[in-house]
């Protein structure tokens, strides 16, 4: 099967789950069952088209994804898996595409490293990808709060302690 | 626009000041026309909020037009991608444009050079201006936070009480007579406020709070709800002694609702600066519809005065010029003159010197309007700000609440005023949005191994200790998963910040100018200034901020992560000299700003050394009102809207005396 962006429903189920791997959030969160912002379609294939210019190599993203494929067939825990896609001999690139899709599910914004100068130290700068990444970034919901600007919440709730991490992250228990 | 020429008052600008005149003027029947620079106020804000959403760089002014920042003209030497003030219709000063003062390129405003010769102390360094206004219907307070304070009667005499800076015509008496307006202005702000707690605050500076409010004055709303990082400060602040006077936590009294009104009630988006997505903070858009609602004021948007007409002869004032445009990088598709008996310009205090300045070409006053004492554009000043910033011990849950709903405003006022200024300390719910640019800054750090928050690496801070978050872990740690989870949350539910609004003194040399060289794209001068930070007076509540920073993250236990500024670079590249950073004591600092313009058309009760008089009437031409911060002999300790605003109602007043009489 095939969507308009031409990813197979595996490219896509592969996507959802390297992302929760990596953020630590659990599935249910980063691509619910009932998903009218449905972010996740807009992140693969900005993920894709970054990736593979900066890397200049078309097939990157397919690897990345084919070898969270692998390791989840086997049956590996998150932190196993996570460890096993950044492992530094999996090259440069490939690590560093892994830490940009981290970056994206949290701050909503695609990221460019600034290396270090001889005055300064290395630095992120970003680019915001849409009014509705801003929102679903993942940081309002692992400081427990909500976007800035964009509030379900009601007057006063701020006097009491937020409901427990486990609520934002959809990990129970506390555990991740 | 076929222009009526009956009008009682022109106004030019629409802010809270100018609103606020429309609004009195209106009801009292007079016919008022508002001209204003800026585009319509739009049916609803979620034009705004996409822009806002959509931003790199959530500044104050990233929701509103034009642009602040277009990646796609981004290059090596304009990475932020800033357009072009020279090509903009009505361009205004941002927060990016700070670090980019010295090139007119990406910088509103042209600033004098800086002298020959300065060591990293000296205090004729010049520095880029600190804050930043809006030119669009509404103004301003679109992004203002909504800190609604009274200034303290000692504001009002600070040479008679303290042999510093000057007092305000009359003192403590001017005082006395603007307690009604501060009434009417804080009930047209709707501001929530928690009378008991200010009236202590009051006691503790030996002022009776009657005087202060009037007899049985309450706030229309009740007080927003406290914060849990106000509450951690409540509980550490209560013991300690400063410079002989005792610390306490204030709720601040804010234009927000704490309760559904004719709009809603805060819902904690956190967001007042830039934009409260549902308005529940007051906004001058709110007493702007309700001038327009008596049916006697016009707004004509898009129109950008360009000059005040004077007669040769009366010297009374007797049109202002104007030109028009439909976009904000089009060509002027017209103009014309709009008359009227009185007029009022309420364009803010870099906007109004400007206007005045650009009027020379009256025969009647070659040195611009209304400046037959040399006062025009001088004396600018802010509330120059030390930010500090750290941990709390326990998580304290910012980033859910209004920016800030507390402060130590203990600080005020004291016989240490006269050895270095006062300030207010505002307690932040914002973690450390504003000190770092988090929650992004950190973020990166733990996805990337970068140290820029300080919390992932060597770091350690002014005292001596480990910035390390988790001493457990490596420097620049790379996570994911659970680890970064735990991680992250454990400092963004911890992060607090302290703003110090310290009171910086008039100083003559602190100017708008119009630049002889820059113009905009209707070919108007840009202002151009000259910034310094000359006093010791004003430096010494520097090193006074620094230190009691640390003794209150001690008190509260937590770690100060406050970062030592580079030391200040004056000359040299323009991308490399520094905006804000001085040296004063051995110490580096840098300053923020507190976005309050204030001083450029000083009140007082000398024609010769001030703009207007005690009535915010031009000594020079006896119908022309100038109203807004400009107006302020000192920039006292408080944020200056509630008393703008207060004393717009004053002017009015005035107008309408004047209007009568005539
Ligand atoms: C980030 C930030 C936070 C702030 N927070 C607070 C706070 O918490 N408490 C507080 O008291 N104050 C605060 N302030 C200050 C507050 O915003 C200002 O004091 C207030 O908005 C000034 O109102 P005004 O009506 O005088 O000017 P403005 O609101 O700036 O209105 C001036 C109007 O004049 C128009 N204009 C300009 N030039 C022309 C022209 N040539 N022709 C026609 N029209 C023109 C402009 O377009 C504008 O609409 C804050 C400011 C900033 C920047
Ligand atoms: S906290 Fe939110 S809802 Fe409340 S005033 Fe600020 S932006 Fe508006």
């Amino acid at each position: 099967m095939t969507d308009i962006t031409g990813a197979t429903a595996d490219t896509m189920n592969n996507f959802i789950g390297l992302s929760a791997v990596l953020t630590g959030f659990a599935t249910s969160i980063i691509a619910p069952t009932l998903d009218p912002v449905d972010i996740k379609s807009e992140y693969l294939p900005v993920f894709t088209q970054k990736i593979t210019e900066e890397s200049k190599d078309p097939t990157l993203v397919t690897t990345i994804l084919q070898k969270y494929a692998a390791l989840k067939a086997q049956q590996l825990s998150d932190q196993q898996i996570g460890t096993q896609m950044l492992a530094p001999d999996n090259g440069t690139n490939f690590v560093l595409a892994c830490r940009k899709l981290i970056f994206m599910w949290y701050s909503g914004a695609w990221p460019t490293i600034i290396p270090a100068t001889n005055k300064d130290p290395e630095t992120t700068v970003s680019d915001m990808i849409s009014a509705k990444s801003y929102t679903t970034g993942l940081v309002w919901q692992v400081m427990q709060a909500h976007p800035m600007g964009d509030s379900n919440y009601r007057y006063g709730y701020w006097a009491k302690a937020p409901a427990a991490l486990s609520a934002y992250t959809g990990h129970q228990g506390g555990a991740v | 626009m076929s222009a009526q020429t009956n009008y009682d008052v022109i106004i030019v600008g629409s802010g809270i000041a100018g609103s606020i005149m429309a609004y009195q003027l209106g009801m009292a029947g007079k016919k008022v026309l508002i001209l204003e620079a800026g585009q319509e106020v739009p049916v609803d804000r979620s034009g705004y909020m996409e822009t806002f959403f959509k931003a790199n760089a959530k500044t104050p002014e990233s929701p509103y037009p034009p642009t602040t920042q277009n990646p796609a003209v981004s290059t090596a030497y304009n990475p932020l991608g800033l357009p072009d003030p020279a090509k903009e219709n009505v361009p205004r000063y941002t927060v990016l444009q700070i670090g980019a003062w010295r090139n007119p390129k990406q910088c509103y405003f042209d600033y004098t050079p800086q002298p020959e010769h300065l060591k990293p102390d000296s205090p004729e360094a010049k520095f880029a201006f600190a804050s930043s206004y809006e030119r669009i219907g509404g103004g301003t307070t679109w992004h203002w936070l909504g800190t609604s304070l009274h200034l303290l009667p000692n504001d009002f005499e600070l040479q008679t009480q303290y042999k510093q800076g000057v007092d305000w015509p009359g003192g403590k008496q001017f005082y006395q007579a603007l307690v009604p307006y501060y009434e009417q202005a804080t009930n047209e702000i709707g501001v929530a406020g928690d009378k008991e707690a200010m009236d202590e605050l009051y006691r503790g500076f030996n002022v009776s709070p009657d005087g202060v409010y009037g007899a049985n004055y309450d706030y229309p709303m009740p007080g927003i709800v406290s914060s849990l990082v106000d509450q951690q400060y409540e509980q550490a602040v209560s013991d300690m002694v400063y410079d002989k006077i005792k610390l306490s936590v204030t709720p601040t009294p804010q234009g927000r609702n704490s309760l559904p009104g004719e709009r809603r009630q805060c819902a904690g988006n956190t967001n007042c600066i830039p934009i409260c997505p549902i308005q529940a903070k007051y906004d001058a858009t709110v007493t702007l519809g309700r001038a327009l609602q008596t049916g006697n004021v016009d707004v004509f948007y898009r129109h950008v005065a360009t000059n005040v007409q004077v007669d040769e002869n009366t010297k009374d004032v007797v049109g202002i010029d104007y030109v028009t445009y439909q976009t904000h990088g089009g060509v002027a598709t017209g103009g014309g003159t709009v008359t009227a008996k009185k007029y009022v310009i309420a364009a803010h205090a870099i906007e109004t010197p400007k206007l005045l300045l650009m009027s020379k070409r009256n025969k009647a006053c070659p040195n611009g309007v209304a400046n037959h004492s040399d006062q025009v554009g001088r004396n600018l000043m802010d509330h120059i700000m030390y930010l500090a910033w750290g941990l709390a011990k326990d998580p304290v849950y910012g980033f859910r609440e209004p920016l800030s709903t507390a402060g130590i405003e203990s600080l005020r006022d004291g016989a240490f005023r006269k050895d270095r200024a006062a300030y207010r300390i505002e307690i932040g719910n914002e973690g450390w949005q504003w000190a770092a640019n988090d929650p992004f800054t950190t973020l990166a750090d733990f996805v990337f191994g970068q140290n820029n928050s300080q919390l992932n690496g060597d770091s350690v801070n002014q005292q001596g200790i480990s910035l390390r978050f988790d001493p457990a872990m490596p420097a620049n740690s790379s996570l994911f998963g659970a680890s970064l989870v735990s991680t992250l949350n454990g400092i963004y539910t911890r992060q607090i910040r302290m703003g110090y609004l310290i009171e910086q003194l008039p100083d003559p040399e602190n100017r708008v100018e119009l630049s002889e060289t820059l113009t905009d794209n209707l070919g108007l001068p840009r202002p151009k200034l000259t910034y310094q930070v000359r006093e010791d007076y004003v430096r010494n509540a520097f090193v006074s901020a620094k230190d009691i920073s640390t003794k209150l993250f001690d008190a509260l236990g937590a770690r100060e992560y406050t970062k030592a500024p580079s030391a200040p670079v004056f000359y040299g590249d323009k991308r490399e000299v520094t905006s804000n950073n001085f040296e004063y004591q051995g110490n580096n600092f840098t300053f923020y700003g507190a976005g309050h313009i204030v001083g450029t058309y000083r009140m007082g009760d000398c024609r010769d050394t001030s703009v207007v008089n005690p009535r915010q009437q031009s000594w020079d031409h006896s119908n022309l009102f100038l109203v807004g911060s400009g107006v302020f002999p000192t920039v006292a300790t408080g944020n200056p809207t509630l008393t703008l605003a207060a004393l717009a109602f004053q002017a009015a007043d005035h107008v309408l005396a004047d209007l009568k009489a005539s």
